[in-house]
């Protein structure tokens, strides 16, 4: 057989584009313009001020031009924007805003469980749209609560008025920004956590010169790295096999809410009682990524559903797996696994 | 972006796949078992391989390999560990050895050893390990000393695998005491014919000759079997083990054998436990997800850019995926064994061997070829460099 050896697996690229993480470096400096770690804590002074605090610098971003259902580069690029947002802890539906729907004029789009509808969404525009993980899409009315923002995270109950059937194309997607968003909350949480490592003495020494600090440190620090790795090809994944997004996106939301629940337990459990103080960056990244992680369908409701949906077939991809594997073949008596 | 490896890659894998449908039997679970024809069965796979010039096609063409890239080195890694690696013991040969001859070597230990190892024909073993050096490797105490032209060498190896099959052994001696301890160590390129050499087996939960000890009493070397820089065996360790790098494939056997559970199981599947079926489903996430570990490291070495700590934790992440997953197999064929008191199907019966050997070999898999401790290691040092960035 003749082929160019060396050319084979040259068109493989791995990362986001250079574009997208030079706009993604951009963000980071542009929120920490505005506020950095404060924005979160003026938000929770004043819940119904997010809008004027995070939509100017959306507005400088140009990030309301970009469209992320639509076009490869944007989709990077607003994957590149939850993320910076993440590592702030802006409390704000940005990966929502994102992806609002054009055809219906909405400001947002958020993914509910039709079972028990919930997101935040208040004070980032007026007209949301939800959407379930079958593509039912539906006008989203918060309810009103008189709970503090400090313990709701912004999270409200939302009521439904359906619309159509029309959302599945975006599901996906609508799944995998929040979880950059989620990522970038783990970036920031690892690097205070080295932070406070290196700096912080106990015993005459550092604490990151204690094997048992390292480890734990490295168990977070391979969840992390892991969730990127999926990230980045499920941001690949939903344009280039759009017949198998979900079930990518629910493998992504997996191991993301899987890696916060390790990053976040180790984080805590390194910065000791400081990392619960309120003068702590940590403790607010950790109470903000509740949103991310909860909603809209927590580990084992993810599970379940990715469950569900894989059926006998597995994850389906493009790594040469969806054969039947040798030297075992189909029971002529069961279901196709698909 | 681009995940797509493209259609060259997927016409390698097919071909690699053919021929193992063609040549390795469907019973078959590695070259190392009590019976002696599956060692044959990957002899002969290895010179079907070189004969199609993709056993060493990873080597320059200077050597009579291909230059193949990096990418399709790693398909190859993952159809051969996928499917029980039927090149047997001679990976080690070709993914090290040879490389590390075509580096360090003389022209006439070039000639003498790369064309074996190119046509299958020869299988190395490493001896590196010994009683009291394991993870700390550079403590070894196999002594080499000068007599007349050459090297009397004597002391003990452990956890050798292959040695009993071996023709060839790369081994570690110290030739000099010296205040840094790595500094002293010599390779040595020896026969395992010689009768200085006594091999004994040691019996264990892997099967046969994965374990053996050396004992090596007054073994001659001359200076024509000193491979690369006298007393610098330990700068060409450094750079054997950059050659395995990225490590094993483990992630595709384990993805091979959890996407043929619900095939095998047809209509029982349905009747297990809905929390197994979802461990199971984990496990295939998590399958991805050191594989896309793995492509990162690849990534970076085909950029020349690949450090030790870059594949550590691709290690600590496919290691753990490898013990999991052969549980939560396990806990599936336990489930589905019932029918194998009736006149069983052979896939099943097939199946179920598969998977009790993956969960054998899975619980060596955060000790073999370096403790997981040790890329623990690596990696919290690269942590705490001002090298590591999250973004």
């Amino acid at each position: 057989m003749e082929r160019d050896l060396q050319a084979s697996g040259s068109e493989m690229d791995l990362e986001l584009s250079s574009e997208a993480l030079e706009y993604g470096r951009f963000a980071l400096r542009a929120i920490e313009a505005a506020g950095g770690d404060q924005l979160v804590q003026r938000a929770e002074v004043e819940p119904n001020a997010r809008d004027e605090l995070v939509a100017p610098v959306l507005e400088e971003l140009g990030a309301f031009d970009l469209d992320p259902c639509g076009d490869e580069d944007d989709r990077q690029a607003a994957a590149a924007l939850c993320r910076s947002f993440g590592y702030w802890a802006v409390p704000y539906p940005v990966a929502g805003r994102l992806c609002r729907p054009r055809d219906l004029g909405a400001d947002g789009l958020l993914v509910v469980d039709e079972r028990s509808p919930a997101g935040v969404i208040t004070g980032a525009g007026h007209r949301w749209v939800a959407v379930d993980l079958d593509g039912r899409r539906s006008w989203a009315r918060p309810r009103p609560t008189n709970d503090p923002v400090r313990r709701t995270a912004f999270v409200e109950a939302i009521d439904l008025d359906p619309i159509d059937g029309g959302g599945a194309s975006v599901v996906a997607l609508a799944l995998v920004l929040p979880c950059w968003s989620l990522l970038g909350m783990l970036d920031r949480a690892i690097t205070l956590t080295r932070s406070h490592v290196l700096e912080r003495t106990q015993f005459g020494q550092a604490l990151a010169a204690f094997q048992g600090v390292q480890f734990q440190l490295v168990d977070a620090e391979v969840e992390r790295s892991g969730l990127e790795a999926l990230a980045r090809f499920t941001l690949w994944s939903i344009g280039a096999h759009p017949e198998q997004a979900l079930q990518d996106a629910l493998a992504l939301r997996l191991a993301a809410v899987e890696a916060a629940e390790t990053v976040f337990r180790v984080a805590h459990q390194l910065h000791g009682a400081n990392g619960f103080c309120d003068e702590t960056v940590l403790s607010w990244v950790s109470r903000y990524s509740q949103p991310l992680r909860r909603l809209p369908l927590g580990r084992s409701a993810t599970l379940a559903e990715l469950t569900r949906r894989v059926g006998r077939q597995g994850l389906t991809g493009i790594f040469g797996l969806d054969e039947v594997p040798f030297p075992f073949s189909l029971r002529a008596d069961s279901p196709s696994p698909g | 972006m681009n995940y797509d490896m493209g259609p060259e890659a997927a016409a390698l894998r097919h071909e690699l796949r053919s021929l193992i449908k063609a040549h390795v039997p469907p019973d078959f679970l590695g070259a190392f078992t009590d019976d002696p024809r599956d060692l044959e069965v990957a002899q002969r796979f290895c010179r079907t391989l070189a004969a199609r010039g993709l056993l060493c096609m990873a080597w320059p063409p200077e050597f009579g390999g291909r230059g193949a890239s990096p990418w399709e080195q790693t398909i190859v890694r993952e159809e051969m560990w996928a499917h029980h690696e039927p090149r047997g013991a001679q990976y080690m040969g070709v993914n090290w050895v040879g490389p590390s001859i075509m580096r360090y070597g003389t022209d006439e230990q070039r000639r003498k050893h790369l064309p074996p190892i190119a046509r299958g024909e020869v299988i190395w073993c490493q001896g590196f390990s010994e009683p009291n050096a394991g993870s700390d490797l550079a403590s070894l105490q196999t002594a080499a000393r000068r007599d007349g032209e050459g090297w009397r060498i004597s002391g003990q190896k452990v956890w050798t695998s292959y040695a009993g099959m071996a023709q060839w052994c790369f081994l570690l001696a110290r030739t000099a005491r010296t205040e840094r301890k790595q500094d002293g160590i010599t390779v040595f390129l020896v026969s395992m014919e010689d009768p200085a050499i006594e091999v004994r087996p040691i019996k264990s939960m892997l099967g046969p000759h994965h374990l053996n000890e050396l004992f090596i009493d007054g073994l001659w070397a001359s200076d024509a079997d000193v491979l690369g820089p006298l007393h610098g065996g330990w700068k060409v360790v450094q750079e054997v083990l950059a050659f395995e790098r990225v490590g094993i494939a483990r992630y595709a056997r384990c993805e091979r054998l959890l996407k043929a559970a619900p095939i095998v199981l047809g209509d029982q599947w349905d009747e297990l436990p809905e929390e197994l079926r979802a461990r199971w489903a984990r496990m295939l996430v998590q399958c991805r997800r050191a594989r896309l570990l793995a492509y990162r490291s690849v990534a970076l070495q085909s950029s020349g850019r690949v450090q030790p700590a870059d594949a550590a934790g691709y290690r600590i992440a496919v290691t753990r995926l490898d013990q999991e997953s052969a549980e939560v197999l396990m806990e599936i064929i336990g489930l589905a064994g019932a029918e194998l008191a009736a006149p069983a199907r052979d896939d099943l019966v097939r199946f179920r061997r598969a998977v009790e050997d993956h969960w054998r070999y899975a619980q060596a898999s955060t000790v073999a070829s370096g403790a997981i401790e040790m890329q623990k290691i690596l990696l919290a040092r690269h942590l705490r460099s001002e090298a590591w960035s999250a973004l």
